[in-house]
Parts: C-alpha cells; sequence; structure tokens
C-alpha cells in the first residue's frame, strides 16, 4: 500500500534530495479495483461513492427525528444545513434563494467530504482532484443559471449582457464582448479549474512532502545523515497537512458560494 | 534534438505561468489588505466583508487559473 502510493522501491534514498514519482500521473490515476462486466471501477470511483453515501447517510441520520431540543449531532447537521440556506442562498440569492438551497446545500456536503478525503488517514486521496467532479458540478451550476436567466428574462438576459444599457455608448460594444466571454466561457471554466488546481496542488505538496520524509526516515541505515532532511520535509509537511485543512473547507464554500452569485447574477441581472 | 526542445516548451510553460501568477498575488494582496482595514474599523460588518472578499479573490484569482491551465496545455 505505502509503496503503491508513492513508489518508494524506485527511490534512491542515497542521493536523491526529494524522493519524487516518475510520472506525476501516478499520483492520481489510482489503479483499477475491480471490474463489472466492462466498467472498471478504481478507487476514485469507490471513493465518489463513498463520499456521496456519507451525505446522504449525515442528513438522514442528523435530520431524521426533528426535535426541537436537538441532540449535539442533529445540531450541527442543523446548523450546517442552515448555514448554506442562510448565508449563501437567502444573502446572495435573496428571498428566491431557498428555492436553490437544496442543490446548493448537496454540492456543498459532497464537496466537503470529498476534499476531506485528502487529509482522511487511510484514504488520503480528494476526489475533487480529479477534473470530472468539479466540472460536472460547474456544468450543472452554468445549465442552471443559463437557464434561469433565459426564463426570468426572456431574450433580454441575452441582450442585455452583448448591449449593456448602463455603459457608455463608445464603450458598449467592448464591454459587451468581456462580458459575453467571462459569463459563457470563463465562469464555468474558472469554478471548475480553481477548486481542481487548489486540491491538485494540496495533494502533490502533501505526497510530496510527507511521502518522502517517511521514505527518508524509514531508510535510516542508508541514508544516514540525510534522514535529517527526511525530519524536515515531514515537519513541512505536517504544517502544509494542517493548512490543507483550511483549505478543503474553503475551497467547498467559495465553490459553492460562486454558484449562489452566478445564479443571483441570473435572477436580478441588474445589478 | 527533440527531447532538448520538449524541456525548452516546458520550462518557457513554467515561465509563463510564473509571470500569470504575479499579477493576481498582488491583486488578492490588494483585496485581502483592504478587507482587513474595513473589519478593523467597523467588526459589526465582518460577515458581509468577509463574503465580499472571497468573492473579489475568487475574481481575481481567474487570471492566475488561466495561467494553470496553460500550463498544462503548452
Amino acid at each position: 500500500m505505502f509503496e503503491q502510493v508513492i513508489l518508494a522501491s524506485e527511490c534512491d534514498v542515497a542521493n536523491e534530495v526529494i524522493c519524487a514519482p516518475a510520472d506525476v500521473k501516478e499520483l492520481f490515476e489510482l489503479p483499477t479495483v475491480f471490474h463489472i462486466g466492462e466498467l472498471a471501477i478504481s478507487r476514485t470511483i469507490i471513493l465518489i461513492f463513498l463520499a456521496a453515501f456519507i451525505v446522504v447517510a449525515l442528513l438522514y441520520f442528523g435530520l431524521r427525528k426533528g426535535s426541537v431540543i436537538p441532540s449535539k449531532f442533529q445540531a450541527v447537521i442543523e446548523s450546517l444545513v442552515q448555514f448554506v440556506r442562510k448565508d449563501v442562498a437567502e444573502d446572495i440569492i435573496g428571498p428566491e434563494g431557498v428555492k436553490y438551497a437544496p442543490y446548493l446545500t448537496a454540492m456543498f456536503l459532497f464537496l466537503l467530504v470529498g476534499n476531506l478525503f485528502e487529509i482522511t488517514p487511510l484514504i488520503n486521496f480528494p476526489i475533487t482532484s480529479r477534473m470530472a467532479i468539479p466540472a460536472f458540478l460547474a456544468i450543472v451550476t452554468y445549465v442552471i443559471f443559463v437557464f434561469v436567466g433565459f426564463r426570468k428574462n426572456g431574450v433580454h438576459y441575452l441582450t442585455d449582457i452583448i448591449w449593456p444599457k448602463a455603459v457608455p455608448l463608445a464603450l458598449r460594444w467592448l464591454v459587451g464582448i468581456i462580458e459575453l466571454f467571462s459569463t459563457f466561457l470563463l465562469r464555468p471554466l474558472t469554478l471548475a479549474v480553481r477548486l481542481f488546481a487548489n486540491l491538485v496542488a494540496g495533494h502533490l505538496m502533501l505526497t510530496l512532502l510527507l511521502g518522502s520524509g517517511a521514505i527518508f526516515i524509514w531508510n535510516f541505515a542508508d541514508a544516514g545523515a540525510k534522514s535529517l532532511v527526511g525530519v524536515a520535509w515531514f515537519a513541512f509537511g505536517i504544517g502544509i497537512f494542517l493548512f490543507e485543512i483550511v483549505v478543503a473547507v474553503l475551497q467547498a464554500y467559495i465553490f459553492t458560494l460562486l454558484s449562489a452569485v452566478y445564479i443571483q447574477s441570473s435572477v436580478h441581472p441588474e445589478h | 534534438m527533440e527531447g532538448s526542445i520538449e524541456v525548452l516548451k516546458g520550462g518557457l510553460a513554467l515561465m509563463g505561468y510564473g509571470l500569470a501568477a504575479i499579477g493576481p498575488g498582488i491583486g488578492i494582496g490588494i483585496v485581502v489588505g483592504n478587507a482587513i482595514t474595513a473589519m478593523a474599523r467597523q467588526p459589526e460588518m465582518a460577515g458581509t466583508v468577509r463574503t465580499t472578499m472571497f468573492l473579489g479573490i475568487a475574481f481575481t484569482e481567474a487570471l492566475a487559473l488561466i495561467g494553470f491551465v496553460l500550463f498544462f496545455i503548452a
């Protein structure tokens, strides 16, 4: 398991300062566990289903009783749901925001669990560091805000973006081009890439620092004085580990917040 | 000699990403600095300011992210 994840066997502790895998893809393309017919089920797929299952289980067991005096567990789940509903959906989108609260809550909790897999012992793999999940969620948000924009404002949604009335006439075409480009291309792209890039960077740093630190300390006999370097890497890795907790929670929040902002810009386009 | 061209391309992509990160770095610094000033002046508005700060960071970050994507494409 240890060797499979970071390919420790190929590392020459006597010469190399950091033990890096031969190919970065080895850290992200996890091996197939078993097959169902033609479908190859890798560890990533299992983790995706595990994350979905955890979210459903948390919501079901947290809100099953719905007693007036909540248990501790119920209070935590309620405050999470309330946080997305009040602080994200209603504050950003407005009174209509309650309609989008279920989507935002589900997305927030799924991303939170998926991101926290990065630092969960024995899992140590953020499922959001594979582009499929951020891209899919960004596309769903994109479809929602474009659909809502056209349904609320008709064709004015598009014409207001291309020909904004609030801007001086001489600059309108330029602002229109920029807005068109940013609304329909950059928004979904940056939404997906932001989450993806943060988690990829975090996973990479954690694996390299903790992995090479562990290998140097493990092979104390071969590395000699160099295992002190390993101790430094490992300590630095633990610092990054604590930082990644913040990143994981923050990125889930920012993804949800920006989805709400994009939906808001379709519900009230004049702002 | 094909190998050296590949290495050169990789190095240029890396430099391009470094250059793309300069502007957003400065921009995020300005956003966060001003948000802290605002929170210090009006602590009761801290919640609103924090949300707006994250939004500002998210929009500023877009340029760095485009650089990150181009690094992989190049």
